[in-house]
């Protein structure tokens, strides 16, 4: 996962390096060669001035010291010039026993050349016509300062640069930010969806996260509907299967086939064998499992309604007692959670002799549900054959498989644990274990 | 005893008329919600079993209006509708027990008989004891100081609703109410011979004869 956060600092850090160093280099660049053309006509006005100093003496030509800068008369002073005619030579005094390295052609030397003192030299040289003799005049003079002072702006220009670069990322860090705020807010908000603390995302958002928002919020909204049309297909679908059954069940017992024990047998055996595939089935196929991130069960506002269905249809003699924590809820389905603890409670009930104990609690890892009966109990060699599809322990009590095979479903599509153990009290603990939503949702 | 029986399947509501009239139930059979909701207000049941898919309006809306208009009658909610959320809604609408669809006829008359049970203050019991008397449902007998008497239909009809209702004055035309569906004559000569079996199979004090008030069943047990 990449954040948006760190691809724009990125993408901004290296367009700006690229731009300030393009920009800055060539224009170094561009100053460095108008210099250059500036110091090239001062270069040829020297020689200029040169040529005229030249005039004719005794010995033929000769140069007129007077009429020569002081600086090149200064050793070492930055300024030289060579005049070569002839077999003639002359140096400045400045380039004291140094050589000026002659151009090979005329005009200014494309390179800088070295000089005493470990200068660099910008040399030009110059063809004249001077008194019927062909004069070739070179004057050089010192880069080294200039280059050093140029050298001095770059490093000023980086260190500026620098420094508006991290200016810059900063500004952007913190308008990212406050741009991305709604986004980390859409973010929070779906982590809620999925603990179930919420059931919708807040939909006011800027524009342009409207529709994303919008789409989920109806996703969810559709998904809800469909479940809600499902569970009403299937429950008149049980409607209609299971109205029929009633009247075939009740005209199994009838005294007309009492003559024909056989029969009954058979037809009561077949028609149980159908209810139970068809009960679990149905049951299986109501489960909302993930499909709602939002859902969730509120144990406070529930439960009390189940235990009290489930003591009107068990008698009075039945203690109920609930261990839950106050405020906890499930991130669950209502339905679904009713449920599985609907069939694990009633199944305690039904083996119980007087009392059954349901605890709810949260572990660091999920969820524990314990629900245990002062029954008998089963013995650990049966324990597997319980969730087997359609097996009942004990023909007395009607549907007694059923109803675990139905809790063991439900646990299964919540990716759950259960398992059967001797309880305290005696009879049968049924232990289930489900995995925390928030938790899914990081492993995912 | 007398009950309301709302079946909209017709199938259905023949066999399970059939199996509770064998066990001396006078009952009533309606298939439309709204009838249901008029009915078992206006006759006197002992106890009624709603089918909550209903044309007309549906069972549990039946149940919610007798509720906020008082009837206290026992109600037993017969249906498909399995799931323990729907379980709950019936209890909360007012629903004294549940079954669902499909059951076992002994199921639904042992329910029956322990919800008429509970509603009278009598404890489940195998056998139903009032005054002396224990009286066995399944096999239509009474037991009384160890020895065993057959009673007829009737008389165990007339028994039951005796034994269920101890220490009380009963007109006769509240016994035929709840002695007889809708739709038998009451003939309350008959009533009286039923009476006069009773007293003497079991001795003259079991009913006693409050004379323009009714019968007492069980004053001299106090």
């Amino acid at each position: 996962m990449r954040s948006i956060q760190r691809r724009l600092s990125l993408g901004l850090v290296s367009v700006l390096l690229v731009a300030g160093l393009v920009v800055g280099q060539v224009s170094l660049w561009l100053f460095e060669n108008g210099l250059q053309r500036y110091l090239e006509s001062g270069l040829k006005n020297d020689s200029e001035n040169l040529l005229i100093a030249l005039s004719r003496g005794p010995q033929g030509l000769q140069l007129d010291e007077r009429r020569l800068s002081p600086a090149y008369q200064r050793p070492f002073s930055g300024h030289y010039f060579s005049i070569e005619f002839g077999d003639t030579h002359w140096r400045s005094r400045s380039l004291w026993d140094a050589q000026l390295p002659r151009p090979s052609q005329p005009g200014l030397s494309s390179e800088l050349q070295p000089g005493p003192e470990g200068q660099m030299l910008l040399v030009m040289r110059s063809d004249y016509q001077r008194l019927g003799q062909a004069v070739s005049i070179s004057v050089a003079q010192d880069y080294t300062p200039i280059r050093e002072s140029f050298k001095q702006v770059q490093q000023i220009g980086l260190g500026m640069g620098v420094f508006a670069l991290v200016v810059i990322l900063l500004l952007q860090r913190v308008t990212v930010r406050r741009a991305l705020r709604p986004l980390e807010t859409a973010r929070k908000q779906i982590a809620q969806l999925q603990s179930g603390q919420r059931s919708q995302l807040d939909s006011r958002v800027p524009l342009e996260l409207e529709p994303l928002v919008t789409q989920i919020n109806h996703l969810l909204a559709h998904t809800e509907d469909n479940l809600k049309r499902s569970r009403n297909a299937l429950g008149n679908l049980g409607h209609a299967l299971k109205t029929p059954l009633a009247v075939l069940i009740s005209l199994a017992s009838d005294s007309r086939l009492a003559a024909y024990p056989e029969i009954q047998k058979t037809l009561r055996e077949q028609l149980e064998h159908i209810q139970q595939r068809m009960s679990r089935e149905l049951n299986r196929a109501r489960l909302a499992g993930d499909a709602l991130p939002g859902a969730q069960f509120d144990v406070d506002a529930e439960l009390p309604g189940l235990l009290a269905t489930l003591g009107m249809i068990h008698g009075e003699h039945l203690e109920l007692s609930l261990n839950a924590s106050p405020g906890l809820h499930l991130p669950w389905d209502r339905e679904d959670m009713l449920e599985l603890l609907g069939n694990l409670l009633d199944n305690a009930c039904k083996w119980a002799d007087a009392q059954v104990d349901l605890s709810v609690s949260q572990t660091p890892d999920g969820f524990l549900i314990e629900v245990q009966d002062d029954g008998p109990g089963i013995p650990e060699a049966k324990r597997d054959q319980v969730f087997s599809r359609g097996t009942r322990l004990d023909e007395q009590t009607s549907g007694h498989g059923l109803g675990l095979g139905i809790v063991r479903d439900i646990v299964d599509v919540w990716g759950g644990e259960m398992a059967l153990e001797t309880g305290s009290l005696g009879g049968l603990m049924v232990r289930i274990k489900l995995p925390g939503r928030t938790q899914k949702a990081t492993t995912a | 005893m007398r009950l309301l029986l709302v079946e909209d399947h017709v199938p259905l509501a023949d066999e399970l008329m059939a199996g509770l009239t064998r066990l001396g139930y006078a009952v009533d059979w309606l298939a439309d919600g709204r009838d249901a909701l008029y009915q078992g207000q206006s006759e006197p049941y002992d106890l009624i079993i709603l089918d909550l898919g209903l044309p007309g309006m549906s069972g549990i809306d039946v149940l919610k209006q007798w509720r906020t208009q008082g009837l206290a009658t026992p109600v037993l909610i017969l249906t498909a509708r399995s799931s323990w959320s729907e379980r709950i809604d019936g209890l909360k609408a007012g629903a004294d027990d549940y079954v669902t669809k499909p059951f076992h006829p002994e199921e639904l008359q042992l329910r029956v008989q322990a919800l008429l049970r509970r509603s009278h203050g009598q404890a489940n019991q195998p056998l139903l004891k009032s005054a002396g008397l224990h009286l066995d449902e399944a096999r239509q007998c009474v037991i009384r100081e160890g020895t065993e008497v057959q009673l007829t239909a009737a008389e165990f009809r007339l028994l039951r609703y005796f034994m269920l209702h101890p220490q009380q004055i009963l007109s006769k035309s509240h016994l035929a109410e709840h002695l007889y569906d809708g739709e038998t004559e009451r003939d309350s000569n008959v009533l009286e011979v039923h009476v006069n079996h009773l007293r003497r199979k079991l001795g003259r004090a079991v009913v006693e004869t409050r004379r323009g008030q009714g019968y007492i069943f069980g004053a001299v047990g106090q």
